[in-house]
């Protein structure tokens, strides 16, 4: 091929190109004529590009008021955008925004010797156009986008960043599918997996059940700020009301997941979005729409790295208004946001759960660990107590002895012989203090023989008559073991017997009362010793059998614990409680013999 | 009038004692460790020896059984601060386990009992 020709059809080919170009282009000649048209300009201005051709730049193009004129179009520079009307064919301005290009055309170089080989480059401007109308709507479009991505990076915020519980967050993801400034569907269906029931199940749902609530509601929340993070905590106090007709159709949602081919479980499966028109017939969905009354709706799947947490349901029952493609897009996008937030928040509770159960096993294993110290600090302080109990008793002895002797010597109403006295009672208490830690820390040995509790009891209790009697208090029986044995070491069940005993005469003044009572219970028989006194303080209860503790003035605090290691010996349990009457009341239940183990 | 043999390493408590029998109308002797126990009741022949278990050298338990293999006639009180040899089955051929005490009223008590018995099955 010739150059000639090869440039021929380069030309050929630049002008197709730009004449069917479905952009608005315009190639105006030295004298304003159009020379050049393409197939978008022809839309622009309602003709066929042909019959633009020839047509006179000037009389279509209107500057706007104040704006640019033809002539500063053509003269400006070719980076600046102008904004214009035209002319259509009908008649009416359409806005246009416009371009210019200055290009000086050379004549093709043909073969010398031809005359126009000397001709001076005309210039030409190439003028693109653009509707303004249908960038304004792009624009929306685009602004519609912008405020829906601004919208999903609140929702991420208000989702991720707040502590919230996981029905707060469902509650979250169905306002932001239905507020005008979120989704602004009408109605919102969360259905999520039960893994026992192993289906698809309706869980929350949000939306007006008719046009006058709906009304109503959007209305409230025009009026609310547009804070997303507020809307969801104001919201959350009228969702109970508005909503109960929804949340009824939400609860008679299940759909097995073994109905693979249902429309749900599969957009789950494949993780998509899916708009449900009037005319779709997919399986599953009669009952679908049975279920909203809603001929068109939307799906998308709660997804997430671990797998599937169920779907969002979501249509426009009460405006009727089709699911547009951006809608469907960001339903994706938010629901993705939510499947996110659902599985964090689960996580995070599975989480806290497993803290909490960490906390109890470390604070079992403290309170274990602080007992073992505690009894090996006993075990040490009592072998030490033991020594100096020992080697205290001496002297005492050799103290309160004398003095004892010394009191007899002294004449009665000698003021000495009372301070004697003094020194001898004294010393009685502290050598009472040795004698029963002595007791405490002595390993008691097991001699148990078979015995009839009441007998034993009232044995016990008998031999102090004289004293009940000296400080008038009343005593009173009620024992109900009948001939019932036990195994046990008399004497130390004497003791305990004793020491609750003394405890309750302490307790009293004249005039009160002490019961003691035996009974039977399942397996065992209890052992009660009441009185009328004032009681003990709720909060010393769980000390009463501690070592050293006392409410008494005198007392070496060891009587009641001396007795619950007998008790416990035997295998029973001690205890003590405040009666609802007043008074205390000290008991323990000893086990009966099982039968056939023997004597 | 009866003898009684006293025998305690601490010497507060053999004075003590000794006062205390004394006013009770005992003649009395002491002694400040068994050793000197076994001598006295070889030498002195108390009518009764009240014995404490622990002490330094020989203890009351090994003197106890010393005193028996030679008169188990003789009656023998142990007095000590252990309660827990009331357990030890070598102290069961004494004659009456006293637990020391400021108050001697049950040791002289224990005495005058055990020699009431002698002296009424001796005749």
């Amino acid at each position: 091929m010739d150059h000639e020709n090869y440039l021929k059809m380069r030309n050929e080919i630049a002008v197709a190109g730009l004449e069917q170009s479905s952009s608005a282009i315009l190639v105006i000649g030295p004298e304003g004529h159009i020379v050049l048209a393409s197939d978008g300009a022809g839309v622009l201005f309602g003709l066929a590009r042909e019959d633009l051709v020839g047509l006179e730049f000037e009389h279509y193009v209107m500057p706007l008021f104040g704006q640019s004129s033809w002539s500063d179009l053509l003269s400006c520079d070719s980076d600046s955008v102008h904004d214009l009307e035209i002319r259509h064919s009908r008649g009416d301005l359409i806005p246009v925004s416009a371009n210019c290009q200055r290009y000086d055309a050379r004549p093709l170089s043909v073969p010398s010797g031809s005359e126009s080989g000397t001709e001076a480059s005309a210039p030409h401007w190439i003028v693109h156009l653009e509707d303004a109308r249908r960038r304004e709507h792009q624009d929306e479009m685009r602004a519609a986008r912008l405020a829906k991505l601004s919208l999903l990076n609140q929702v991420s915020d208000a989702l991720h960043g707040s502590n919230l519980t996981l029905d707060q967050i469902l509650q979250a993801v169905l306002i932001c599918m239905t507020a005008g400034q979120g989704l602004r569907f009408n109605r919102a269906f969360l259905l999520l997996i039960d893994q026992e029931k192993q289906a698809l199940q309706g869980e929350i749902a949000i939306g007006p059940s008719n046009a006058d609530e709906a009304s109503r509601i959007w209305m409230d929340l025009a009026e609310q700020p547009a804070d997303l993070l507020d809307m969801m905590t104001t919201y959350d106090r009228s969702i109970k009301q508005t909503d109960i007709a929804v949340n009824e159709i939400v609860r008679h949602m299940t759909i097995p997941l073994s109905d693979s081919e249902n429309l749900l479980v599969q957009a789950m499966a494949e993780g998509r979005c899916r708009r449900v028109t009037p005319d779709d017939d997919l399986p599953g969905v009669e009952t679908i729409r049975f279920w909203l009354g809603c001929a068109e709706f939307a799906v998308a799947p709660l997804v997430t790295r671990q797998g599937p947490l169920g779907v969002i349901l979501a249509d426009n029952a009460i405006s009727r208004a089709p699911v547009t493609d951006l809608e469907l897009e960001f339903l994706l996008m938010f629901a993705y946001q939510s499947a996110a937030a659902i599985e964090k928040s689960r996580l995070q509770h599975e989480l806290e759960q497993r803290l909490g159960e960490l906390s109890k096993a470390h604070q079992k294993q403290k309170e274990d660990q602080e007992s073992l110290m505690r009894m090996e600090r006993l075990s040490v302080m009592g072998e030490t107590s033991a020594i100096v109990a020992h080697e205290l008793r001496n002297p005492l002895v050799a103290i309160g002895g004398f003095a004892r002797t010394l009191m007899r010597s002294l004449e009665e109403g000698d003021p000495n012989r009372e301070f004697a006295r003094i020194i001898t009672e004294e010393v009685g208490r502290m050598e009472g203090i040795i004698h029963d830690l002595l007791d405490f820390i002595r390993p008691r040995k097991q001699t148990r023989k078979m015995v009839r509790i009441d007998q034993l009891v009232a044995g016990t209790i008998g031999r102090f008559q004289g004293e009940i009697d000296e400080k008038e208090l009343v005593l009173k029986y009620d024992l109900q073991a009948g001939d019932v044995e036990i195994s046990c070491n008399p004497g130390e069940i004497q003791q305990v017997l004793q020491n609750f005993l003394i405890n309750a005469m302490q307790m009293l003044s004249a005039g009160g009362e002490i019961i003691i009572r035996t009974f039977l219970l399942e397996g065992g028989v209890q052992i009660e010793v009441l009185d009328s006194g004032p009681g003990f303080a709720e909060d010393v209860a769980d000390k009463l059998f501690s070592p050293f503790f006392s409410t008494k003035a005198t007392g070496s605090g060891l009587g009641l614990t001396i007795s619950a290691q007998i008790i416990k010996a035997h295998g029973g349990v001690p205890g003590a409680e405040n009666r609802e009457t007043g008074g205390a009341k000290f008991f323990f239940i000893l086990p009966l013999p099982k039968p056939g183990g023997g004597s | 009038m009866a003898k009684v043999l006293i025998v305690d390493d601490e010497p507060h408590l053999r004075l003590l004692y000794e006062t205390e029998l004394r006013r009770a109308g005992f003649e009395t002797m002491a002694a400040g460790n068994a050793t000197q126990g076994l001598e006295f009741v070889e030498t002195m022949k108390p009518d009764l020896v009240v014995l404490d278990i622990r002490m330094a050298g020989m203890d009351g338990i090994e003197a106890l059984q010393r005193i028996l293999e030679r008169d188990n006639t003789i009656p023998v009180v142990l007095n000590t601060a252990f309660s827990s040899y009331r357990d030890n089955y070598l102290t069961w051929a004494a004659d009456a386990y006293v637990t020391k005490s400021s108050d001697v009223t049950e040791l002289v008590t224990t005495v005058e009992g055990l020699l009431k018995d002698r002296m009424a099955t001796s005749g």
